[in-house]
């Protein structure tokens, strides 16, 4: 299916604050109860159209396990746009988000537009952090921030498509270099002559045409 | 002349340089032309136990300016939970090029008198095998949809010494045994070897065949991790190579086959074939390459079957290109590949000529066995690391030891997460070679270069096939005692009878059940005598 744009997304944040659950929520609509634990990173991809415009999500899922970070962090680069996640039930994920900004801002493009989550809005009787402080800790290192249930889905799409529409701006804006892929973003093979195409099966599905 | 001379550049391969565009190229381009025709026989995927289902999937591992670490999605798919981790290239091919497989495999035998295959002794094995694929993924491909197919009908060949007759074994004494083991004794392990050797003879063959009927290009290094009877078999051809990392320490399990290392072989096949060279090339080492104007000086040179230099006087012979040239990872044979064993090339040409490659690659491994089963202290640290150059390249052999320690420490213990660990550390050692990219290079955790070339890594604990074994010796020796208790009892009208735990002989003629023995299923209490009553 053809596209104007492709963004990539990273999500990050601890482990099991529901990074995994998001995609799956987003992409499959369906919520998974069972903590599967992500090694290195997984993907997947949405369409969604932002001003009459088709943008493929190409999202990559990362791991939040302490042993994992170095890896997670290679991983910043090449993204468009993150999701921070913490979980609302347990104050420790709140309180390591300054570490986690940290990694990001270090390690990613400097255009890389940031949403902040507090996942599992759903559990409001376990709630440990209040949403004021969400928006507090967002306001301060501009970030956009939303509450979410990868559970009930509640603000699920909201959370991956209000991130794209702020990535779409700033590419309105100028602001970021969308011919080097390197950036997270992508123009959709019909819009663009010299973009590679996916292989379009079979081996050596390329003729000729070099890549990168 | 243009596309001549692109068409020879693009035929360079296993180099470390970025070619753009480096695919599918078969000689001329009329015969190309006639190549594009044909149909895949496989079509090109990833792996199968990373179980990519959709062609964007498998698009998206191909990143090349993410280069994915891609590990498989269910762990419970890989025996013994064994590690496996890849990376696609930064840009070099299109695709990843490095393929690879596991297999578990049962070799049974079906006695003439018991048809039933639930009875029949067997011989459980498992194959790791990782595949390079250059000038394309055909090879590579066919590799790892067919090796461990081939390695199984070889295996079958053999498994009269594998597997013995139950029968014959019991009642003949040695001279019965020497049916199977005809004139001098060879052992197990020699025909084993035997068998990976053929089997990748006949892979080679096999490749070149359907060459002419599918579409199958480029060539590949093959690495085969076969585990059976108790011992590791590794068998190389190529680059890549196997390492087992055990108390934290490296040893070898291969040997590297490149144009440096096979310097020797290449030259000695030159010097007794020149025809091979097609008057273009010389089987002559330089100290410093010969110009012009040195004809009729002295210069230091070396034949074939020399180690060190001697002076000869330079004669216009001399100009040309020696057959291997170029010093460690850009040594190449006849100015064009950079690697000399494995599968396919059955139809590269040397650069700029039209002299064939094939000569002088060859495809049978080396093969090296460890004793699993002699050795009592294995732990769940000791494992069998394989990986393709892009791993190598950048990581040492101490290097992977010291990551393999490191993270096995470092990875949470608990009883969730422990099955993840040699993926993890699978993972670990990709990253080590693949490192960051930085503005526009990719660069290791120290600021080295990184590898740009694909990289897939397996790690394998020993322990878990140890156990498996050993677990197999106890079921296999009570199978055979069931085995040839029933025949002796059908042979002279005996009835079985089976003490039961609780020490009440049963009366009754009591089917034992093989089956539960064949699972493992812990039924029969196998120390339990079986009594032999003549009526
Ligand atoms: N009630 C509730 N549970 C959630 C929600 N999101 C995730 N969970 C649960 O939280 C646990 C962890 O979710 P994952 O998505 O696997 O966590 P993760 O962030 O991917 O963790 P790592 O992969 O280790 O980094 C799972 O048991 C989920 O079922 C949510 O919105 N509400
Ligand atoms: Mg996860």
């Amino acid at each position: 299916m053809s596209y104007a744009y492709l963004f990539k997304y990273i999500i990050i944040g601890d482990t099991g604050v529901g990074k995994s659950c998001l995609l799956l929520q987003f992409t499959d609509k369906r919520f998974q109860p069972v903590h599967d634990l992500t090694i290195g990173v997984e993907f997947g991809a949405r369409m969604i159209t932002i001003d009459g415009k088709q943008i493929k999500l190409q999202i990559w899922d990362t791991a939040g396990q302490e042993a994992f970070r170095s890896i997670t962090r290679s991983y910043y680069r090449g993204a468009a746009g993150a999701l921070l996640v913490y979980d609302i039930t347990r104050r420790d994920t709140f309180n390591h988000l300054t570490t986690w900004l940290e990694d990001a801002r270090q390690h990613s493009n400097s255009n890389m537009v940031i949403m902040l989550i507090g996942n599992k809005s759903d559990l409001e009787g376990r709630r440990e952090v209040k949403r004021e402080e969400g928006e507090a800790f967002a306001r301060e290192h501009g970030l956009i921030f939303m509450e979410t249930s990868a559970k009930t889905a509640a603000n699920v799409e909201e959370a991956f498509i209000n991130t794209a529409k702020e990535v779409y701006e700033k590419i309105q804006e100028g602001v970021f270099d969308i011919n080097n892929e390197a950036n997270g973003i992508k123009i959709g093979p019909q819009h663009s002559p010299t973009n590679p195409s996916l292989p379009s099966g079979g081996q050596g599905g390329m003729q000729g045409g070099g890549c990168c | 002349m243009f596309s001549r001379v692109r068409s020879a550049f693009m035929n360079v391969v296993g180099g470390i340089e970025p070619v753009v565009g480096m695919k599918d190229v078969d000689g001329p381009s009329d015969e190309r032309d006639r190549h594009r025709h044909l149909p895949h026989k496989f079509p090109y995927t990833r792996p199968h136990f990373l179980q990519l289902h959709t062609e964007e999937e498998i698009a998206v591992t191909a990143d090349h300016h993410i280069r994915p670490i891609i590990v498989p999605r269910d762990i419970n798919v890989m025996p013994w939970s064994a590690g496996y981790a890849e990376a696609v290239n930064a840009g070099k091919s299109m695709l990843n090029e490095d393929q690879a497989c596991i297999h578990r495999g049962l070799l049974t035998r079906q006695d003439r008198n018991s048809s039933d295959s639930h009875k029949a002794p067997s011989l459980p094995y498992v194959y790791f095998g990782i595949f390079d694929g250059h000038a394309g993924s055909g090879a590579a491909v066919a590799a790892a949809n067919q090796l461990h197919h081939i390695i199984h009908e070889k295996l079958v060949d053999i498994i009269d010494h594998l597997i013995p007759p139950v029968v014959q074994m019991e009642k003949s004494s040695r001279s019965g045994l020497s049916f199977f083991f005809p004139g001098k004794e060879v052992s197990k392990e020699s025909l084993i070897t035997g068998a990976l050797e053929s089997a990748f003879w006949d892979m080679d063959q096999l490749i070149g065949e359907d060459k002419l009927k599918y579409k199958v290009n480029g060539g590949c290094t093959a690495l085969a991790a076969l585990f059976i009877d108790g011992k590791l078999y590794v068998a190389n051809a190529g680059d890549s190579r196997a390492v087992l990392v055990r108390h934290s320490r490296s040893q070898p399990m291969s040997y590297d086959f490149t144009p440096e290392s096979e310097r020797q072989r290449v030259r000695r096949l030159a010097a007794l074939q020149p025809e091979l060279l097609g008057n273009e090339y010389t089987h002559l080492d330089y100290c410093q390459r010969p110009v012009q104007k040195d004809i009729g000086k002295r210069i230091l040179y070396r034949d074939w079957y020399m180690t060190g230099w001697g002076y000869k006087t330079v004669t216009p012979s001399d100009l040309k290109l020696p057959v291997v040239h170029g010093e460690g990872k850009r040594s190449r044979v006849l100015a064009t590949i950079g690697v000399t064993r494995g599968f396919g090339d059955h139809e590269l040409k040397a650069l700029y000529s039209n002299i064939p490659i094939k000569p002088f690659l060859l495809c049978q491994p080396e093969v090296k066995v460890l004793h699993v089963d002699d050795e009592e202290e294995w732990s769940e640290e000791d494992v069998l690391i394989m990986g393709t150059d892009g791993l190598w390249d950048v990581t040492s052999n101490e290097r992977v030891a010291e990551i393999i320690t490191k993270s096995f420490k470092q990875f949470p213990q608990d009883e969730n997460r422990n099955k993840y660990r040699y993926t993890s550390a699978a993972q670990d050692l990709v990253m080590s070679s693949r490192g960051k990219l930085t503005e526009r290079n990719w660069r290791t955790s120290e600021g080295k270069s990184a590898t740009i070339d694909d990289i897939s890594v397996f790690v394998i604990p020993i322990v878990d096939y140890k156990r498996d074994h050993s677990a197999w010796l106890e079921q296999n020796k009570a199978l055979r005692e069931q085995i040839s208790a029933n025949m002796n009892s059908i042979n002279s009208n005996v009835v079985v009878e089976r003490a039961v735990h609780n020490g009440h002989p049963q009366d009754e003629e009591e089917e034992v059940s093989l089956e539960s023995v064949m699972n493992g299923d812990d039924e029969i209490d196998t120390s339990a005598p079986l009594r032999l009553e003549l009526q």
